[in-house]
């Protein structure tokens, strides 16, 4: 059950680097057994700010708190009730999953009594036992991202931090992680997640702060974030061809713009019932033919672009370039 | 806080364990450390009269050298490349606790890599003051190991940190009495010399193999190589603090 005292407060905390402000004059709370979420893209600030918090780097000014602890005066104590797992490979190739999970352990001070007994049971609930002797440079990106969940709970943390923690993983890869994380915050523990994600902040998070260029630009529940676009109504239409349709559709009246969703063209129109007639002259006239026709509910996506002023394909372009860099 | 120390110092103890396990056999290492002392030796004493009781503590302390500051040379660019230092980073340990564990590892090594050569060594000559022979390795290898550390700590990968370090190390072996006595350089290179680690790590290593042990002096030796471990130790530290910003 969420409880109303905040496991993390930050106040105007900021990040400038020689050329980029990273994070400007960021506030939040997150309540302690709540799973709140940073969305945004990349360069966005997200990592920036786990990173300040989690001691990798400091913050230009500002101040942030784990359950009461400043993170720059008590670093070692703050650090204490924390578990992070970055975007970055946090395991070492070299060693065994098992010696992973044990070193992990040891750094944060489990007993030798324990540690042989939390390696065994994290690595069976993540499915990784059986492989707990082979070199972690033998696993697949979704295997290590597992090992480095699990690594991160040997020590029981109050509060995990998960940097875009599905980002390269194959979809049965992320389903896995979603879930084990979901029901790690339905035990007790809280969750600061980041992702570009829009679909993952959804089903994930119970808060979220949509954030860009190093601001946030707003913090609520995914259904209230939804209903600050309600006024926005959807048609969304497939035609056989798509060339041009864009371009000519974004002209129609009470039409306000045209979005490309897959194979399918999202209208954001006034009232709907005005458009569906306008739609299908255009389809007539064009010698288009229209495969299937829908009025769709705000989405989260929605409320972003919104919000963001950005396009959802800008997250997408940026992801694939993530991972191709990432091989 | 008497029981946050000794767990401070024991997470000193695994990040140095976890170095041991992950870099004492990876190969720029034994290359360093086992390898290049050899071949400066044979470069520099084919065709020339070579006095073992000279020539010897100038090898292990070149095997110190070498071997203790290899693996930082690898460890830390590399675990800040791949991502891995930042674990260490979230972990609740002071960032001079994580340096003084790498440097423990370096050290370990130092110490192994020297030994190999005494025990290759000792048919040759024999050595008169073992125990002192043997201080004098632990010293020269933590001194080396923290050397290392600071060498490295300006950089965020291998092929970045490997240059530098190599010309300075390399350029040091020659100034610090290894293979010409420091007496018989130009003032202004002893005074340079007599500013270098390995000097005061050779100089140590040479009295105990001559047994004719000036007590003050190897002490001198040992503080001064203390001395230089500190101000490395912090050094590398300040230099990451300052990445990390």
């Amino acid at each position: 059950m969420k409880s109303i005292e905040a496991a993390i407060k930050v106040y105007d905390l900021t990040k400038r680097y020689p050329n980029i402000l990273a994070v400007d004059r960021m506030s939040f709370e997150v309540y302690r057994g709540e799973f709140f979420g940073f969305l945004g893209p990349n360069g966005a600030g997200k990592t920036t700010t786990i990173n300040m918090l989690t001691g990798v780097t400091k913050a230009t000014s500002g101040n942030a708190f784990i359950l009461g602890h400043e993170v720059t005066k008590e670093p070692v104590k703050a650090k204490e009730h924390i578990g992070v797992v970055p975007d970055a490979s946090s395991v070492y190739d070299e060693m065994t999953a098992w010696d992973n999970i044990n070193f992990s352990a040891k750094l944060h001070s489990v007993s030798r009594e324990k540690r042989a007994s939390r390696a065994k049971e994290l690595l069976e609930l993540f499915g990784l036992y059986d492989r707990r002797n082979d070199r972690v440079g033998t696993f697949s990106r979704g295997m290590k991202k597992r090992l480095m969940i699990a690594a991160t709970l040997v020590h029981e943390p109050e509060i995990l931090f998960l940097d875009e923690p599905t980002t390269g993983l194959d979809v049965q890869s992320s389903r896995q992680v979603r879930g084990l994380v979901k029901e790690l915050n339905r035990k007790g523990t809280t969750v600061f997640l980041t992702t570009h994600y829009i679909e993952e902040a959804d089903q994930l998070c119970q808060r979220i702060a949509i954030i860009a260029r190093g601001k946030i630009i707003i913090a609520d529940t995914p259904e209230k974030l939804k209903t600050m676009v309600q006024a926005e109504q959807i048609v969304e239409v497939s035609f056989d061809r798509t060339e041009d349709a864009v371009s000519k559709l974004k002209h129609l009246s009470h039409v306000r713009d045209v979005v490309t969703a897959g194979d399918k063209l999202r209208l954001y129109v006034e009232d709907p019932s005005e458009t569906l007639p306008l739609i299908f002259d255009f389809a007539k006239e064009n010698h288009l033919k229209v495969i299937s026709i829908n009025t769709l509910k705000p989405t989260l996506e929605d409320a972003f672009v919104k919000l963001t002023g950005l396009r959802p394909e800008i997250m997408a372009i940026e992801k694939e370039q993530n991972n191709l860099t990432r091989g | 806080m008497a029981k946050a120390w000794i767990e401070d110092v024991k997470r000193v103890v695994y990040i140095a364990e976890k170095d041991v396990k992950i870099y004492f056999f990876k190969g720029p290492n034994l290359t360093f450390g086992l390898l290049l002392p050899v071949v400066l030796f044979l470069a520099f004493s084919i065709g020339r009269t070579v006095d073992l009781a000279f020539a010897i503590p100038g090898l292990v302390a070149m095997a110190a050298f070498f071997g203790a500051g290899a693996i930082q040379a690898v460890s830390l660019p590399l675990e800040r490349r791949t991502g891995t230092f930042n674990t260490l980073l979230t972990a609740p340990i002071s960032l001079f606790a994580i340096i003084l564990g790498k440097a423990l590892a370096g050290f370990f090594y130092g110490v192994i890599l020297s030994l190999a050569y005494i025990v290759i060594m000792m048919p040759f000559s024999p050595l008169p003051n073992l125990p002192l022979f043997f201080v004098g390795i632990l010293f020269s290898s933590f001194v080396f190991s923290a050397f290392g550390l600071l060498l490295s700590a300006p950089f965020r990968d291998i092929p970045e940190a490997m240059p530098p370090a190599t010309v300075v190390r390399i350029t040091m072996v020659f100034l610090c009495g290894v293979f010409i006595p420091i007496w018989s350089m130009p003032i202004s290179l002893q005074a340079v010399a007599y500013s270098l680690p390995l000097t005061y790590s050779v100089d140590a290593l040479r009295q105990a193999m001559s047994g004719l042990i000036n007590i003050q002096m190897f002490l001198f030796n040992l503080g001064a190589q203390i001395l230089y471990s500190i101000i490395f130790l912090v050094a590398a530290t300040k230099i990451l603090e300052r990445t990390i910003k």
